[in-house]
């Protein structure tokens, strides 16, 4: 709706799998069942890219993680959202739910921070077999097995600067 | 006060003057902190909404951000307007008190000087604050206001806002190293390139670019010997050497990998081998990969050590399988091996978990040349691996490993200090087996050694027990098993 000149921005979803195609060799051998991928993702917008890790949120140029470049990118659309109330509301974030020790591989993890961020900022969320996996994974006894190992991970791909919460 | 059609006793705070003709519709507001769910008429408008939102919230109107569908709610609006119906969930950020108003336009000058360096749409963002001084007016306003709205962009913005320092240098390295994982074949290009090639076969300068890396100064420091071998400058032409030549390269790898399996056959090899992993590989793997993105001359600098020993091992046949049902020591190492590399890679250790992670998908784990040869088989033959994982005790084996990962390094059914008990053994025997594509595994010991045990009571063994638990131990083997019995019994 155009009815004033607001500027939009468009937002955009970097998808990387973390396993490198290992999981979609893998996987049916040793889950039983087939996993495209193990899936990281990233929120991209105002040019930069936004992600959630063990060491909480981080920032960076997007694709400028170890990660590389994405596998798949999916246009969210577009947010009028300005950057000054992003950060503000990431820094919100980053004081509470999304702190680094706040980070669980399997119920609360980069992912989860990619699909909350992509509702606040288009009323989207991101595409339901990257939010499906760590139930995917639980649900084969191979995922259970491994759960208590799984847990103490926590990913933090490096390359990118940690925002921190508000200054008073 | 109850005259609206449908209200809840939660209405009555919603009092408005306007008349509520339409539904009460239950909207949730969501914040960073928590959420609320807010009942409000459908017909409302975003000022009403605002002001039943600031009673809740315990905030300003004018603090008050709501976005819905990624549009800001303008106070002109209405609910209708946007779609916003009963269940939805509006977003709502609550501005502090010193950026609201005067805040907007230093920020917003704040935020020009950062798009002046990022290049992009957030310039015109400052068209959208009505209350904009000037697109760069104000800079020396902008200084105090800045470290707050700067530090959420990590600091990178701030160095380039100082004058495009260090942050692009920085994104240039990243952005390199980025495409140089991505592209293999861009690394042999650069490598081919004469410039590059000179720059190699001068191994001081190499030495010097590594060292400049202030983790590698960290590891150097905790571990003299990569010093040593970075001084070395034999040594670092040879890498060098390596590096150009992708095939010499493997060929080398090969030769790693086999002398790696070779120590795993003496006495506490083993132990020194996970020892080598997490001392020396493991740091060298996520140093070597901040700066060069998988160095390969980390995994040569991190073995090198390693491939001094094999000269003292005897020597085996070349690719040993460990999974061998003839060779129970091997495969229990391979299983040990197993244990560790899973041990290693869960530690949340040194610098990144997930450079270590990765490592162990792609390297740690599976380098190990036990770990190999079953993956090679398992992909053959993947009911080996349904095989394996239906087992019972294995999953009683993964579920002890899972809890003690320490219990499994150290236990191997290699370790020549047997002294274990029996039922273990067993249990190890019959994995091993199983590993080795065994249908054979259905059958007890005792059918199974029948063949040996036979052999044992010719020569004079009457202990059939004995007997039966000595070939177990040994895996077959009727020499060891002679070995074992006479050890044990005097006679």
């Amino acid at each position: 709706m155009d009815k004033n000149d607001t500027t939009t921005y468009s937002v955009q979803l970097y998808i990387y799998d973390l396993s490198r195609g290992m999981a979609r060799n893998l996987s049916p051998i040793m889950l039983g069942k087939q996993l495209d991928g193990i899936w990281h993702s990233a929120i991209v917008v105002y040019g930069e890219e936004f992600y959630f890790g063990g060491v909480g949120i981080s920032s960076c140029s997007p694709g400028g993680t170890m990660l590389g470049s994405p596998d798949t990118v999916v246009e969210l659309g577009n947010t009028e959202v300005t950057e000054e109330i992003f950060m503000d509301y990431l820094s919100s974030l980053g004081e509470n739910t999304y702190r680094g020790d706040k980070y669980r591989l399997f119920e609360h993890n980069c992912n989860t921070f990619t699909n909350e961020l992509a509702q606040f900022l288009t009323g989207r969320k991101i595409p339901s077999y990257i939010t499906d996996l760590p139930s995917e994974v639980l649900s084969t006894p191979f995922g259970q097995i491994l759960r208590p190992i799984l847990d103490s991970i926590h990913i933090a791909p490096p390359g990118g600067n940690i925002i921190n919460g508000r200054h008073s | 006060m109850a005259d609206n059609g449908g209200a809840d006793p939660v209405n009555n705070n919603n009092n408005t003057t306007v008349a509520l003709e339409g539904t009460i519709i239950k909207v949730t507001v969501k914040t960073p902190k928590d959420k609320e769910e807010i009942a409000i008429s459908e017909d409302a408008s975003v000022t009403q909404f605002k002001e039943e939102i600031s009673r809740r919230f315990k905030a300003k109107q004018d603090q008050l951000v709501l976005i819905f569908a990624g549009k800001i709610l303008k106070d002109g609006d209405s609910l209708n307007q946007h779609g916003i119906k009963d269940g939805l969930t509006v977003h709502l950020v609550i501005k502090t008190a010193h950026k609201a108003g005067d805040g907007a336009s230093s920020s917003s000058s704040g935020t020009t000087q950062v798009g002046s360096s990022s290049g992009n749409s957030s310039g015109p963002s400052s068209a959208a604050h009505p209350s904009t001084v000037g697109s760069t007016g104000g800079p020396a306003s902008a200084p105090p206001q800045t470290p707050n709205l700067l530090t959420g962009f990590g600091g990178l913005s701030s160095l380039s806002s100082m004058g495009m320092g260090s942050a692009n240098f920085m994104e240039l390295q990243q952005q390199m190293q980025s495409q140089l994982m991505s592209n293999p074949e861009m690394l042999s290009q650069i490598m081919e390139n004469p410039l590059v090639q000179n720059m190699m076969s001068n191994p001081d300068l190499m030495r010097q670019m590594i060292v400049a890396n202030p983790q590698m100064q960290q590891l150097m420091e905790r571990n003299p010997e990569i010093s040593h071998m970075l001084n070395n400058p034999e040594l670092m032409r040879q890498t060098m050497e390596l590096a150009r030549n992708p095939a010499m390269m493997q060929e080398m790898m090969r030769n790693q990998d086999r002398a790696l399996s070779n120590l795993e056959s003496i006495p506490g090899g083993y132990n020194a081998l996970r020892r080598m992993y997490t001392d020396i590989q493991e740091p060298m793997f996520s140093a070597a990969r901040d700066q060069f993105g998988n160095n390969p001359f980390s995994a040569l600098g991190g073995n090198s050590d390693g491939g001094v020993q094999p000269s003292r091992t005897e020597n085996r046949e070349p690719l040993p399988n460990p999974w061998g049902s003839t060779n129970p020591s091997e495969g229990g190492g391979g299983t040990g091996t197993t244990g560790s590399s899973t041990t290693g890679s869960t530690t949340p250790s040194v610098s990144n978990p997930l450079g270590v992670n990765s490592a162990s998908l792609g390297n740690g784990m599976f380098s190990s040349p036990g770990m190999q040869s079953l993956m090679q088989q398992i992909s053959e033959n993947p009911q080996l691996m349904q095989n394996m994982l239906s087992a019972p005790y294995m999953r009683s084996i993964m579920q002890s490993l899972a809890q003690n990962p320490d219990m499994a390094s150290q236990n191997p059914a290699s370790s020549p200090s047997a002294g274990e008990n029996p039922a273990q053994q067993l249990m190890m025997q019959q994995m091993l087996q199983m590993f080795a594509g065994g249908n054979s595994s259905s059958q007890t010991p005792e059918v199974q050694f029948q063949q040996q045990l036979e052999q044992l009571g010719a020569m004079g063994f009457i202990n059939r027990e004995a007997n039966l638990q000595a070939l177990i131990a040994t895996g077959g083997d009727v020499n060891a098993a002679i070995e074992r019995l006479l050890g044990s019994q005097p006679s």
